[in-house]
């Protein structure tokens, strides 16, 4: 009897442990005053996926060989504040327990950006970055099945112009 | 009559020969005493069983109406695929100033190197 006890507490916190995802952040923020909140679906990305050649003028990103491997977007801005506090409280617990890898740390005056990805050697499965600048606090969850090869060369080729 | 553990010391051969010897009286009752003491399964397994069941449906329910997918912020492919844009462009953007301080660090150490 124990152990069923014990089998069925460790699923109930297993399917509690998998609510903390952007989707969760998101739902929880996005109907907040003051909050910039951007959503895209995995059906926007498919049928972004299926217009041949789009192209945007502006920013010199080449989508192309990601978009299709991509399945949602969640992008909050919250102005500086207990909300944003919390959030960000929020997201380094979501990023602890998702055993999120850090990516890369920046600080520029004031500034800090953080980036991290969940996912294998070859394709990752979520990306996060979390910054804030003391006057405003960004998240943005990007998720998929994205091949980590394709994303780091476009974030590079990206970086170098 | 022999004891569990002097039944257990017996090899196979001895078991068998046992089996076979008709002279060793066979007790009526064994065929009930065994069945007796085949483990039935406890009274509180099926109500545990669906109890967990319930649980688990009533989880997973709750997880997903808490947590419904978000209604999608444009309509418009075109504009869905800017702020993606600019998403990347911002992420790029960071990478590239992490990429600038660590050669600038290099350069840094390569000027250092030389002066010693």
């Amino acid at each position: 009897m124990k152990k069923l006890y014990i089998l069925v507490a460790m699923l109930l916190l297993s399917i509690t442990a998998l609510a903390q995802d952007g989707r969760s952040l998101y739902n929880k923020y996005s109907d907040y005053d003051d909050v910039e909140a951007v959503y895209i679906s995995p059906a926007m990305f498919r049928l972004i996926g299926k217009i041949p050649d789009m192209e945007m003028d502006g920013e010199n990103v080449n989508l192309g060989p990601i978009i299709k491997s991509l399945s949602g977007l969640y992008i909050l801005s919250i102005k500086q504040g207990a909300i944003a506090d919390d959030l960000a409280a929020d997201v380094n617990r979501f990023i602890k327990k998702g055993q999120y890898e850090l990516l890369m740390e920046a600080k520029d005056s004031g500034e800090v950006t953080r980036m991290y990805t969940v996912g294998d050697d070859s394709v990752v499965n979520s990306f996060v970055m979390l910054s804030h600048d003391g006057a405003e606090t960004n998240f943005i969850c990007l998720d998929g099945t994205i091949p980590r090869d394709k994303l780091e060369s476009l974030i590079a080729d990206a970086a170098k112009d | 009559m022999k004891s569990i553990d002097e039944i257990t010391r017996l090899s196979a051969e001895d078991l068998e020969r046992i089996s076979l010897d008709e002279s060793i009286p066979v007790p009526e009752e064994l065929s009930a005493r065994v069945q007796a003491a085949v483990r039935k399964p406890a009274r509180w397994a099926l109500p545990a069983g669906i109890a967990a069941a319930v649980a688990t449906l009533l989880a997973v329910g709750l997880t997903l109406t808490r947590n419904p997918e978000p209604v999608d912020t444009f309509d418009d492919p075109y504009l869905a695929y800017a702020e993606v844009e600019k998403v990347f462009a911002k992420i790029s953007g960071t990478v590239a100033y992490g990429a600038e301080k660590v050669s600038q660090s290099e350069q840094t150490l390569d000027k250092l190197s030389y002066w010693k």
